[in-house]
């Protein structure tokens, strides 16, 4: 086990240098940098910038130096002082504008994972086990527009129902007054309403498709000899069930942890947008369209970073779940 | 099982820690926004005397400080305001903010120059001026970080001003006053007499002399010595020279004439006054001129720059007028009527600047609302729904005329949505007349080719379809609409007809109009869609492609366009934009260069850009009369397509506030003179 370990920990190795270098080279694809983009929107707006000042401004935010020694720069700085560089649109550092942001984010996805956990794994072992009743077929309707219907739309038509009946609109996790307020009791409390909607819909989606997942798997499950043998021995129905078949039916949420841990962290991204929510998602868009390099390379270096060890962690727990698979990784 | 608790008991652990981290940032309460104010105006302790502030008008003066605006707004402010000033105007007692009561700060009347300035100088039929109360907080919305538009304009603070930003007379705005030699190659400036820099040192000829020979005469500081600040304007004008007379007063001189630049020093290119006068007490702790380079390196080096690099940190602490809104403007000394306090990721806090200059007639200090916030939102969109909830105070850039009838229908007692007029022409069409491509070039130079299309346009339908009736047909370009003349004038150039209807160039291909445009404004995209229908009748093969804004600008520095959608600055005429960076890149270069770079034009176009020189470079009377010679050589080429004019920009203004401009001023003038808002009961 712990020869898979080491053995999986030194591929990583190679592979994060890899990812960086892509990561710089894709936010540095697109025409023109932040600056450009800048000066571009308020040339735009009438407002004159000399020359001066943008050359000094290029100097200022290091962009007259090759890319080879931006990059360098920049690994450089994370690696030796866990500097991730400055957000130029915020103009603040990189960190300072990620964190923040990241606990909201993670707070939202961890409470709806768990809901859609909830919701969605009794679901599916009651549709399994009552397949083709009544109920079974209504879920699974019920999950087929969960699974069509995006999300942001979703987002879209609550925002405007909740707003047209109640006058109440949803833009963003706090009301005003509570937008930049420290932590207390009554932040959170202004908080928790506005929760609800954001984690309904983006748990809605992942839901439906968890559901139909553990249905079928359960229902693989089912059918197979050593239920058949449990249940002739006269082991009863519903210790039968979450013995084995439910552990295995629900495999999949294990091995796609590696998934799991960056979509925890970026969110739903247009999900967010559409509900104001001050969570990472919309930041790394926002980023990505006025080409904040530092700020765009930073999160998408720290979502990689995160889903190679999601796979690494559900690796190992699939290996300590099912030997096969740790035999198979290190048959020498 | 045991695993799987671990990993759900690490998960909440993370989230936990997230949490803590997440509460360690943030700063203060918000307050509420709502106005209590307290009617100064009615402090009405009378004295006469005559104070020795007497506002000199000389003989050459066209900057009306006082006079014209006390006697324009003493109609509208009866008994109260009367009481405050002696008999010559001059007000002679001054009230603050009640938020500045406890802030220990010297009295009102010593905060303030004795060359005050009086504020609104617009007419009445554009804004009946009320005498205000104080109090309030003005919430704004911008969706681009680091950066609100509306607070940028609303703060600006020109060396001169120029009413309802019209461009037709010149008033002293920081500067009090300038007389312009009879040559006009010199500009005499007086300052204001105790004018003082929000930290409440005093403004004098100091920080232009510091500005103009240690900053921009120094090379390293100023590697590009701007354009506008040369003898005319243009590239081969010598730069201006600087004597200063006393602590007051200075005089520019150039080597030839350039009245010109009082206008672009009141308002073109939004400069403000952050180019000629810096805080010089403040920045010369960064020159190495006044402190030696050893004793900057532990401020270089805590700002992230090499060793050396004091010019980066110079640059780094010198806040320039379109930054003097972003986060790291905090402590730098301004002239704003307010000033950044506070910036997170979420909300940007500005507030009042207890030495603001300018008082109204009743010698309240301004501005009367005590505070703007400005939210950051992630989508655009984002801000009509905010607006239609009446979570905004009060916004411009982000209105636009599309959502009209939304903005209407959810009125209600929150907000009220007017419509005033837009700054730009509501989007012009441009072919690239130095496209590199020899067959284009044969094409779209040709005057005629350029009369066929612009013959082709059915500016009505714009204007019902896109604007809703709110534009007028433009009065630059002939706005005929004629398409069998159109089609002869095709004719007579020779673009024969293929035998599928596609007309052919002159190497005997289809002849393509390829259209590229972001989407700046909403209005863009439908409207290019239309001219490229308008233009297909010609039987031309007119596409269109929808590209990112960025790559956008891209492609029009490269000179990568052929034909594009994009607004001009035409109603403002001193703004000297014509379109001449669109429809000829590299002729622009040409005459921005002085011939140094790009390619050299065609006479008649040399002829236009003179015509703009020259009424840049001089007074703005003269300007003006230069400008109908301008139209009327963009009527006879036309270069650039101007379809319509004067069409309406919506604002979204608090139902309660006060000292909104009417709708026939620019909506952005009533940003501008946001100082004078206030908050009714």
């Amino acid at each position: 086990m712990l020869n898979y370990i080491s053995y999986r920990v030194l591929q990583l190795i190679p592979l994060l240098i890899a990812i960086s270098v892509i990561v710089f080279i894709i936010i540095q694809l697109p025409p023109g940098d932040f600056l450009t983009n800048y000066v571009q929107q308020l040339k735009l707006a009438g407002n004159d910038v000399s020359e001066s000042a943008i050359l000094s401004l290029k100097a200022q935010y290091g962009l007259d130096q090759s890319l080879i020694v931006q990059y360098i720069y920049w690994i450089k700085d994370i690696v030796l002082h866990g500097d991730l560089g400055r957000s130029f649109q915020f103009n603040m550092p990189v960190a300072d504008v990620i964190w923040p942001r990241l606990g909201l984010t993670v707070t939202i996805s961890l409470v709806s994972l768990i809901f859609v956990w909830l919701i969605a794994i009794p679901i599916g072992i009651y549709s399994a086990t009552h397949q083709y009743s009544i109920l079974d077929y209504v879920f699974t309707f019920l999950g087929f527009i969960g699974v069509a219907v995006p999300g942001f739309l979703i987002a879209l038509m609550l925002v405007y129902f909740i707003f047209i009946e109640t006058g109440v609109s949803i833009t963003g996790l706090f009301s005003p007054a509570y937008v930049d307020a420290p932590w207390s009791i009554a932040k959170l409390l202004d908080m928790l309403p506005r929760l609800i909607l954001p984690i309904f819909v983006i748990g809605m989606s992942a839901a439906a498709s968890l559901i139909r997942v553990t249905r079928g798997m359960l229902l693989d499950e089912l059918s197979k000899q050593y239920v058949i043998t449990a249940r002739a021995k006269g082991v009863s129905e519903g210790k039968l069930l979450f013995k084995y078949p439910v552990r295995m039916a629900i495999n999949p949420l294990i091995s796609t942890i590696g998934w799991t841990l960056p979509a925890l962290i970026s969110g739903e991204v247009i999900v967010s947008i559409v509900l104001n929510l001050q969570t990472t998602g919309p930041m790394l868009l926002k980023a990505l369209m006025s080409q904040d390099m530092y700020l765009c390379g930073s999160f998408l270096l720290i979502t990689s970073v995160l889903t190679v060890l999601g796979t690494l962690l559900s690796d190992i727990l699939l290996a300590a779940i099912d030997p096969r698979i740790r035999f198979g990784g290190v048959s020498e | 099982m045991k695993l799987r608790r671990k990993l759900f008991l690490a998960s909440l652990v993370t989230a936990l820690i997230c949490t803590v981290a997440l509460s360690g940032c943030s700063g203060n309460n918000n307050s509420s926004s709502t106005s209590n104010s307290k009617d100064t105006s009615n402090a009405a302790a009378k004295d006469d005397t005559k104070t020795e502030n007497k506002a000199d008008n000389t003989a050459n003066n066209k900057a009306d400080n006082t006079a014209n605006n006390t006697t324009d707004n003493k109609a509208d402010n009866t008994t109260n305001d009367a009481a405050n000033t002696s008999t010559d105007g001059q007000i002679t007692e001054f009230h603050q903010s009640p938020a500045l009561d406890s802030q220990n700060l010297p009295a009102v009347k010593d905060r303030l120059p004795s060359d005050y300035k009086l504020t609104n100088e617009m007419t009445e039929d554009e804004l009946k001026y009320e005498v205000g109360s104080y109090g309030g907080t003005l919430r704004t919305v911008t969706s681009v970080a680091n950066w609100d538009a509306d607070v940028f304009v609303m703060d600006n603070e020109p060396l001169l001003n120029t009413p309802g930003i019209q461009g037709e007379k010149l008033t002293g705005n920081v500067l009090k006053d300038y007389q312009l030699s009879d040559d006009q190659k010199s500009i005499t400036f007086q300052m204001r007499k105790g004018l003082k820099w929000s930290d409440g040192e005093p403004v004098t000829t100091e920080d232009i002399r510091f500005t103009v020979e240690d900053v921009l005469m120094n090379k390293a500081l100023t590697p590009i010595f701007p354009l506008y600040l040369q003898s005319g304007g243009v590239a081969d004008g010598a730069p201006l020279k600087l004597d200063v007379i006393d602590d007051l007063t200075f005089k520019l001189s150039f080597d030839r004439p350039y009245g010109g630049l009082l206008i672009r020093l009141a308002i073109q290119g939004w400069r403000g006054y952050t180019e000629l006068l810096k805080p010089a007490h403040f920045l010369k702790k960064y020159h190495t001129k006044y402190t030696p380079l050893d004793q900057l390196e532990p401020e270089i080096k805590k700002a992230g720059f090499k060793k050396g690099e004091w010019v980066n940190l110079f640059n780094y602490k010198d806040i320039t007028n379109w930054k003097l809104n972003h986060s790291e403007a905090i402590g730098f000394p301004s002239l704003y009527p307010w000033i950044i306090t506070k910036a997170t990721k979420s909300v940007t806090t500005y507030e009042r600047n207890p030495y603001y200059f300018k008082v109204d007639t009743a010698g309240n200090q301004l501005p009367y609302i005590d505070k703007i916030e400005s939210s950051l939102v992630t989508d655009i969109e984002m801000v009509g729904l905010k607006t239609i909830a009446g979570e905004v105070d009060f916004s411009r850039e982000s209105a636009s005329l599309v959502k009209m009838s939304l903005y209407k229908e959810n009125e209600k007692d929150k907000y009220k949505a007017v419509l005033n007029n837009m700054h730009v022409t509501p989007t012009d069409i441009f072919l690239n007349l130095t496209y590199k491509d020899k067959n284009w070039q044969k094409v779209v130079q040709d005057v005629r080719f350029r009369k066929a299309l612009n013959l082709a346009i059915n500016r009505q339908e714009l204007i019902d379809t896109i604007y809703y009736g709110f534009a007028k047909e433009g009065d630059i370009v002939d706005p005929t609409f004629d398409l069998d003349q159109a089609n002869q004038l095709l004719d007579d150039m020779g673009m024969k007809k293929d035998s599928s209807g596609k007309r052919l160039g002159p190497d005997g291909k289809v002849f393509t109009i390829p259209f590229e445009v972001g989407a700046q404004a909403p209005d863009i995209v439908p409207y290019t869609q239309l001219i490229v229908e308008m233009w297909k009748a010609l039987g031309l093969n007119v596409t269109m492609k929808t590209i990112d804004q960025t790559l956008w600008g891209q492609r029009n520095t490269a000179n990568d366009l052929q034909a594009t959608v994009i607004w001009m600055h035409t109603p403002l005429w001193y703004m000297g934009d014509w379109g001449q960076s669109m429809w000829a890149p590299q002729w622009d270069l040409w005459h921005s260069s002085s011939g140094a770079k790009g390619q050299e034009p065609p006479a008649d176009v040399k002829k236009l850009y003179d015509l703009i020189d020259q009424a840049l470079a001089t007074d703005p009377d003269n300007a003006k009369k230069i400008i109908e010679q301008v139209k009327q050589e963009m009527n006879k080429n036309v270069w650039a397509f101007v379809p319509l004019s004067d069409v309406k920009q919506p604002l979204i203004v608090n139902a309660k506030l006060h000292n909104i401009p009417s709708d026939s001023s620019f909506a952005i003038a009533t940003d501008f003179s946001g100082e004078q808002f206030f908050f009714g009961k």
